[in-house]
């Protein structure tokens, strides 16, 4: 063990410039299995900043460890960055959306760029985050802060005075989400103001905004000096049901528009190093509507579909990407071409149609399609489901390959109705 | 549906088992799952088990189960394996693999630093035994009713491994296992019956000519120890053919059924027939079919009117274990207490409940004409003559399995008293500290529904009880000491000895004195140690129930019934474990015994300070104390690291 780090140590410090600290630990901020494979993989020391309930698992797998709770409001970051220092980390790569402005804080103190963390910040609150977008000139949706039932009232009876609705005309939904909630945790969409009353106190404050039409999809974007390095668009075929890479010709051909977007949230966010996962909606005619932006990995099993239709890890990926002393021959060697793609990875997130589980059965001809590659279902041992908070969590991901994007688009409807859980 | 293997399912199983090779030990549990969706694919089909089989040898090192229950395979236990066998989903896959792994290092094919090829063979043997209905599955109508997951996979894994067994060692075992249960003479015996039932199809492999001899001596307990009762399995003919024989042969018929009837503790139909049969025609044969010694034969002709009431009365086919019961209790002489006769008559007229008498109906089979009472006396029999056979079943309710026990040994009377007042008044009233308790008020308990496995007389008494006692200890539960102190003694009766001592400090819940404590018990139990004192009547006490890991699971009740000498010469505590199941296995080396070493029927013992590093409260006569700074502190030293390394886990010690 001892031998093979000194060995590692040697590689790393002929390929590090020059004044760099070794052993120069990556810091993966969230305990993520896939990530640490990946840096373990790239042949870069790392050490992982994750909840405290970890550190059995981590001391038994002998993987430097340290407890940090990332939800409590703390002073102690100070010495959270000590701790880091005298391991002689020098990166941190945020995995989760609460560990965001956690690694902002560290590579802030790492490079001393006290910016960083502001940056960071500006991905946390959404509505900081849409205020900063429109002032840049991107396009958003009509968007408020609500503090408390009847902001979220005015909001909704404003909307859609402006959309000129008549009384007994349907009102057009508004989405509330919290302010620094990852993806659809916590997301309603509301369209009758009795289901306001919903709402609870712990709910508040929350971003309102106005629902957008159009075709949605995520991007992955894996930046280096300010640069796209690799752009990866997926397409949603339903928002937190199921999603495929790389999308669908007709979106594909709107790469050029895309990017220019992309640059451009780049520039307003000032993002240099690492990976970044904004939700944009597209209108038939082109014009792109920005939804949000996050600076961690996606859900969705994007990472794997990255994978799995690239043939690149994007856990790795993104390590490469937040290092800022990853050389440029580095990553051109790393990334395919965009248009490289090995064919369509797809995934279904299975979500049970039933209060009670029974039985799951999986159809024949679902494990015959030739676009079929796993699932990872078994019947769980208590039958009763749990209730579903925003997209809740999936009882089961079903993964598809293939060389055809309309066949992939018709399994994800078709089977998204399909009661395997019964 | 059964699928086929094809060549697709093996080569995707190997490539997820290689994926997971590979994989860094912190990683495993992400290939984990494709392992296991291939191996049900694998498992759905015919021959899956044998291709899975050719892996098994790989499946510790992969890490298939690593970071799970099952990772260490020493710490399995056989008891456990059916019901993930049985259960839905993930747990009978990983079952299924760590079975076939298991397999793998019997048959020497793998390897494993903790355990042995003996001690996988052991283990599998052990399976195979508890588990015959899945082995031979037309042996029992109830596995055949009882719908359950993966029957047909199950079985198929277990014909599987059975190949690879020796019969004759799968006989050994389940030999072993009825000898067990049959030694403690429990008054319930469906398990008992149930596994010598499926004994029956290892008659048709091969086993030892020994081993054919036990096997087929206990199927005959059941089904007729006699050639003629062998050949007229049904109670009409057999009665037909009793008119028949000579007298001669008449005694002949009731030795043979009298000495299977003592050997085992089990009666089949037939002992019920022919005690009718003796006591109208041949009443001086009885003798012989109860085996009865001087004792029991004074007694019998004592009270032979009685006798002959009770025999009209309570023994019929379906309650044929209470010709044992009888035989027991003539020995014990229980018909010379004086309130005893009338308290029998009275079952006999007593006015049943209705739904007391529904619980008592469930507990024989349809259609055999017999009444209520005629139930309820026959267990009132059972339980007078093997106080120590009765049980808890499935029931939390130690406490109320103990009183039934202590006061079936020493105060019938009393007993008698109140199974007419829970069967005719649905209530049961006990004075605790001055206040009056009516069980009938009370609601909840430990067991609200009470599992039905259990004896007539339990299926009366224990909901009052265990509401009774429940009721009493909710009502000292804030005094700040161990509220057992105050109940026992007032629902058990004077009985009970009013000193009492407890591990725990109930306030701090830490261990305080500890070497104080386990001197006391020796000073008040231990012969060398107290003066002599002999224990009168069994003695409540509270255990830390360990499992085989000597980790803590909980509290247990039991009595310790006396303390002697056994035959090696070792002290041993022998005691009454309601729970029926009494040669357990607590960890740390510490296994219960039900026979071998001096117990009788349905006692467990253990050497002395085994007992005691798991004692955590008992009762004592404070002015019967011996010479507690005699006993030697490397005694105590022992118990004491027995007890820190086991449940002690589980507690702040700030005991020296």
């Amino acid at each position: 063990m001892e031998l093979d780090q000194l060995e590692l140590n040697q590689t790393l410090q002929e390929s590090q410039p020059e004044g760099k600290t070794i052993p120069y630990l990556t810091a993966l901020i969230g305990w993520s299995l896939p990530a640490i494979e990946a840096c373990d993989k790239l042949n870069r020391p790392f050490v992982v900043v994750g909840p405290p309930d970890f550190k059995d698992y981590a001391e038994k797998h002998d993987i430097t460890f340290v407890g940090w709770e990332f939800d409590r409001l703390n002073e102690g970051s100070d010495k959270l960055y000590k701790q880091l220092k005298a391991l002689g980390a020098e990166v941190a790569v945020p995995l989760y959306e609460e560990c965001v402005e956690w690694a902002g804080a560290l590579n802030s103190r790492f490079r001393e760029e006290p910016r960083l963390f502001n940056r960071s910040l500006l991905l946390r609150d959404k509505g900081m985050m849409k205020r900063k977008a429109q002032m840049a000139g991107i396009k958003v949706g009509v968007f408020e802060e609500a503090r408390d039932k009847e902001d979220v009232k005015r909001f909704l009876k404003r909307v859609n005075d402006a959309l000129l609705k008549v009384d007994g005309d349907k009102n057009e939904p508004i989405h509330c989400k919290p302010l620094d909630k990852a993806g659809s945790v916590g997301h309603r969409a509301i369209d009758d103001p009795s289901d306001i009353d919903a709402l609870t106190d712990s709910d508040f404050p929350l971003l309102m905004e106005s629902h957008l039409d159009g075709q949605e999809f995520s991007c992955e974007v894996f930046v280096h000096g300010g640069k796209i390095q690799f752009l990866n668009i997926t397409e949603y075929v339903k928002l937190g049901y199921s999603n495929f890479v790389p999308p669908s010709p007709s979106l594909e051909e709107k790469r050029p528009i895309i990017r220019k977007a992309i640059e451009q949230l780049i520039e307003a966010f000032e993002i240099e190093n690492g990976v970044i996962h904004p939700e944009y909606f597209i209108m038939p005619d082109g014009t792109l509507h920005f939804g949000e932006v996050a600076a961690r990995v996606p859900g969705g099993h994007i990472f794997d579909l990255i994978e799995r239709a690239y043939g690149f890890s994007a856990y790795e990926a993104q390590i490469l990407c937040s290092d800022p002393n990853t050389t440029e021959e580095e990553l051109r060697k790393f990334f395919p071409a965009e248009d490289d793609a090995l064919g369509y990875a797809g995934c279904l997130m299975v979500h049970p149609h039933v209060n009670y589980i029974e039985k799951l059965t999986i159809p024949e001809e679902l494990e015959e399609h030739s676009f079929f590659e796993k699932h990872d279902m078994f019947t769980p041992p208590q039958g009763k489901v749990a209730e579903r908070v925003g997209f809740g969590n999936h009882y089961g991901t079903i993964f598809f390959f293939g060389d055809d994007s309309a066949e992939m688009t018709r399994l994800l409807v078709d089977y998204e109705k399909y009661d395997f859980y019964l | 549906m059964p699928s086929e293997v094809t060549e697709g399912k093996i080569a995707r199983f190997s490539r997820s088992l290689s994926r997971l090779e590979e994989a860094p030990s912190y990683a495993k549990s992400r290939y984990q799952t494709d392992v296991f969706q291939e191996a049900n694919r694998l498992l759905e089909t015919e021959e899956g088990l044998e291709f899975l089989y050719q892996y098994a040898h790989r499946f510790d090192a992969a890490g298939v189960f690593q970071d799970g229950p099952w990772e260490d395979p020493s710490k399995l236990q056989p008891p456990l394996v059916a019901g993930s066998l049985q259960a839905k989903g993930l747990p009978y896959v990983i079952e299924m693999l760590s079975d076939l792994r298991m397999l793998a290092i019997a048959e020497g094919k793998g390897e494993h630093p903790k355990v042995s090829q003996e001690m996988a063979m052991d283990f599998l043997n052990e399976v195979m035994a508890l588990n015959l209905d899945l082995l031979f599955p037309n042996a029992s109508e109830a596995s055949r009713i009882e719908e359950k997951e993966n029957t047909v996979e199950t079985q198929r894994l277990f014909q599987f491994i059975s190949q690879y067994l020796s019969s004759s060692a799968l006989s050994e075992t389940l030999i072993y296992e009825i000898e067990r249960l049959t030694a403690q003479r429990p008054i319930t015996v469906k398990r008992t019956v149930s596994m010598i039932k499926m004994a029956k199809e290892m008659l048709r492999s091969e086993t030892s000519d020994d081993q054919r001899a036990m096997l087929e001596s206990y199927v005959s307990s059941i089904e007729g120890p006699s050639q003629l009762s062998r050949s007229y399995q049904q109670a009409n003919e057999y009665r037909k053919q009793l008119m028949s024989l000579s007298t001669e042969e008449l005694r002949k018929e009731s030795e043979q059924l009298g000495l299977s009837m003592r050997k085992t503790g089990l009666c089949s139909p037939h002992h019920s027939v022919l005690a009718r049969f003796l006591s109208r025609k041949s009443p001086h044969l009885l003798p012989v079919l109860l085996q009865l010694t001087g004792k029991g034969k004074a007694n019998l002709e004592e009270h032979a009117e009685l006798v002959h009431q009770l025999i009209k009365v309570s023994l019929f086919p379906s309650t044929c274990q209470s010709v044992y019961g009888l035989a027991l209790l003539l020995e014990r002489g229980v018909l010379s207490a004086s309130p005893v006769i009338p308290g029998l008559r009275r079952m006999i007229e007593l006015d049943i409940r209705p739904e007391v008498r529904s619980a008592l109906f469930n507990t024989v089979s349809e259609g055999e004409g017999l009444t209520a009472n005629s139930i309820l006396l026959s267990g009132v029999i059972s339980v007078l003559g093997q106080p120590l056979g009765v049980g808890q079943g499935l029931n939390p309710t130690c406490q109320a399995a103990r009183g039934i026990s202590l006061w079936a040994q020493h105060a019938p009377g009393y007993l008698l008293e109140i199974i007419p007042r829970a069967a005719r008044d649905g209530d049961i009233d006990m004075v605790f500290e001055g206040v009056q308790i009516h069980s009938k008020d009370l609601q909840g308990g430990l067991a609200p529904d009470l599992h039905p496995e259990l004896d007539p007389v339990s299926l009366v008494l224990v909901p009052h009880l265990d509401r009774i006692y429940s009721e009493m200890m909710s009502r000292v539960a804030l005094r700040g000491e161990d509220g057992h102190r105050w109940v026992n003694p007032a629902f058990y009766g004077n009985w009970v000895q009013k000193g009492f001592s407890t591990v725990i400090e109930p306030i701090t819940g830490s261990v305080t004195d500890y070497p104080g404590f386990v001197r006391l018990f020796y000073a008040t139990h231990h012969p060398e140690y107290n003066d002599d004192y002999e224990l009168i009547y069994p003695n409540p006490v509270g255990i830390f129930i360990t499992n085989v890991h000597g980790k803590m699971l909980g509290f247990h009740a039991v009595s310790i019934q006396r303390i002697a000498k056994s035959p090696d010469g070792e002290y041993r505590v022998y005691f009454y474990n309601p729970n029926n199941d009494g040669s357990q296995n607590w960890g740390q080396g510490i296994e219960c015994t039900v026979m071998g070493k001096g117990e009788l029927s349905g006692e467990s013992s253990l050497p002395f300070e085994e007992f005691t590093s798991r004692l955590y409260a008992f009762h004592y006569n404070p002015y019967e104390q011996g010479d507690a700074y005699a006993v030697e502190a490397e005694n105590i030293s022992m118990v004491k690291s027995l007890a820190k390394e086991s449940w002690g886990h589980e507690y702040t010690w700030i005991s020296k």
